[in-house]
């Protein structure tokens, strides 16, 4: 089956003499697996643009059954230099692509798909020392879409209210803020008031806040690590997500 | 299992040899002199014990020294920077170059787990900050994580005092214009110069 759809490279590594294994991310198929036969070699109209987080219309020859599927074109459309030019915007980016990767299946999710794309996007401009607080906003919005966004408002667990000023804990398990008396039965990670409300803004893709300190910056990206592997029973570590959070803006 | 199988299973982990191909080149190799499969041997386990990175820029080496950290008549004030050491034989090909280089062992990959403590980047640091070199030539690859390792190395350097310069990018020798794709065009624009 000959499939067209929009698509971002997410990690490509070479195969053989001549080609590349690339994995995308789809709006229509999800992310998959593909090989682009001679895509090294290739000259003049041959030639694809294959490089990380590159944005085209994929062609997709899907064959049932398969894990690996080939891909006959790629026609860019969008490249982002801008993730390059800044190891904060690169590191922030290479954990929205790990995101996909670990996250999403090769169910169509096109809304998943817009969000990553939308995130990539943000994370290419934003200025230097702000990227940490882009990749967060993009990679909470994520979450969001893949339908999975923590309670904010009121405890995960019994569904009281938590005022918004108040410090919270935030349980990993149970999806979100406790209440007191939750947070006691089940403990959890301390979420100061200020820190639950920068958390509400990007889940809720409000204008974010100025740029982060190193110290805060790492304390919700550990947050976010802690609730992703939650999700995630293969026990590997989130290795991207890692990095960004040694080092979030980039030195 | 059998000395077949046995030597299956150890080619088929070479990169691009798949199941099969693995064992067609076993049946190929049973069809040779003994002799030859011996030197085949051979060859390979010298390989592990005679080449290492060499001590001063980790490219391949026979010995403490590679072939062109030994030759004097390279200058060492210049340096650069490459991936893979397969990548120095690329810029050899050209013909152009007289300076000596330094392998990095690779491009920051976060998703791989490639980060800068995976990288020779500390070791170039230490070679620049003898004193001997002036100028060192970001040659990683033009792709986004290539562009992401020269800004981290360039970054490293900052203080050095030495000159610091990327490799230009842009359209290929007796390429067609027509068949160029943007992003090449607009760093070709990019990195236009004035024609004497």
């Amino acid at each position: 089956m000959l499939l067209t759809t929009p698509a971002v490279v997410l990690h490509a590594f070479p195969y053989l003499e001549s080609s590349r294994i690339l994995r995308l991310a789809t709006r229509e198929a999800g992310v998959q697996s593909v090989i682009a036969k001679g895509a090294r070699r290739a000259r003049g109209a041959q030639r694809m643009t294959l490089d990380l987080f590159v944005e085209g219309s994929a062609q997709l020859y899907l064959k049932p059954g398969r894990d690996l599927h080939t891909l006959g074109g790629f026609d860019l459309t969008r490249t982002r230099p801008g993730l390059g030019a800044d190891l904060g915007r690169f590191a922030a980016a290479n954990a929205l692509g790990e995101l996909m990767l670990r996250f999403v299946s090769e169910e169509p999710q096109p809304e998943v798909f817009d969000a990553f794309v939308a995130a990539l996007d943000a994370v290419a401009v934003a200025p230097p020392g702000d990227a940490a607080s882009a990749g967060l906003q993009g990679a909470w919005g994520l979450v969001a879409a893949l339908g999975f966004g923590p309670a904010l408002e009121a405890c995960a667990v019994c569904l009281a209210p938590i005022p918004p000023d108040a410090d919270a804990t935030f349980g990993h398990a149970a999806g979100g803020v406790l209440c007191p008396r939750c947070a006691a039965e089940r403990g959890g990670r301390r979420l100061p008031a200020a820190a639950r409300d920068d958390l509400r803004r990007w889940t809720e893709g409000l204008p974010r806040p100025g740029a982060l300190d190193v110290g805060t910056a790492r304390a919700h990206l550990r947050l976010l690590r802690e609730f992703l592997q939650q999700h995630l029973h293969d026990g590997r570590a989130l290795r991207a997500f890692d990095a960004w959070e040694r080092d979030p803006n980039g030195g | 299992m059998s000395a077949i199988d046995d030597l299956a299973a150890e080619l088929a982990r070479l990169p691009g040899i798949g199941r099969k191909t693995a064992m067609r080149l076993t049946y190929h190799l049973l069809k040779q002199p003994a002799e030859q499969n011996r030197r085949l041997a051979v060859a390979i386990a010298d390989l592990s014990e005679r080449i290492q990175p060499c001590a001063r820029c980790f490219n391949l080496a026979e010995g403490e020294l590679c072939a062109v950290c030994r030759d004097p008549r390279r200058d060492a004030s210049v340096v650069c920077v490459v991936e893979e050491p397969a990548d120095i034989a690329a810029v050899e090909r050209a013909g152009e170059y007289r300076g000596t280089y330094h392998v990095l062992g690779g491009r920051l990959a976060p998703i791989e787990g490639i980060g800068p403590e995976q990288l020779t980047a500390g070791a170039l640091s230490r070679r620049v900050a003898d004193g001997t070199i002036r100028e060192v030539i970001l040659a990683t690859n033009p792709s986004l994580e290539g562009e992401a390792t020269a800004l981290y190395v360039q970054r490293q350097l900052a203080d050095t005092g030495v000159r610091v310069t990327r490799i230009a990018r842009g359209l290929p020798v007796g390429g067609d214009l027509e068949f160029a794709d943007g992003v090449t065009i607009a760093q070709a624009l990019q990195a236009r110069r004035e024609m004497a």
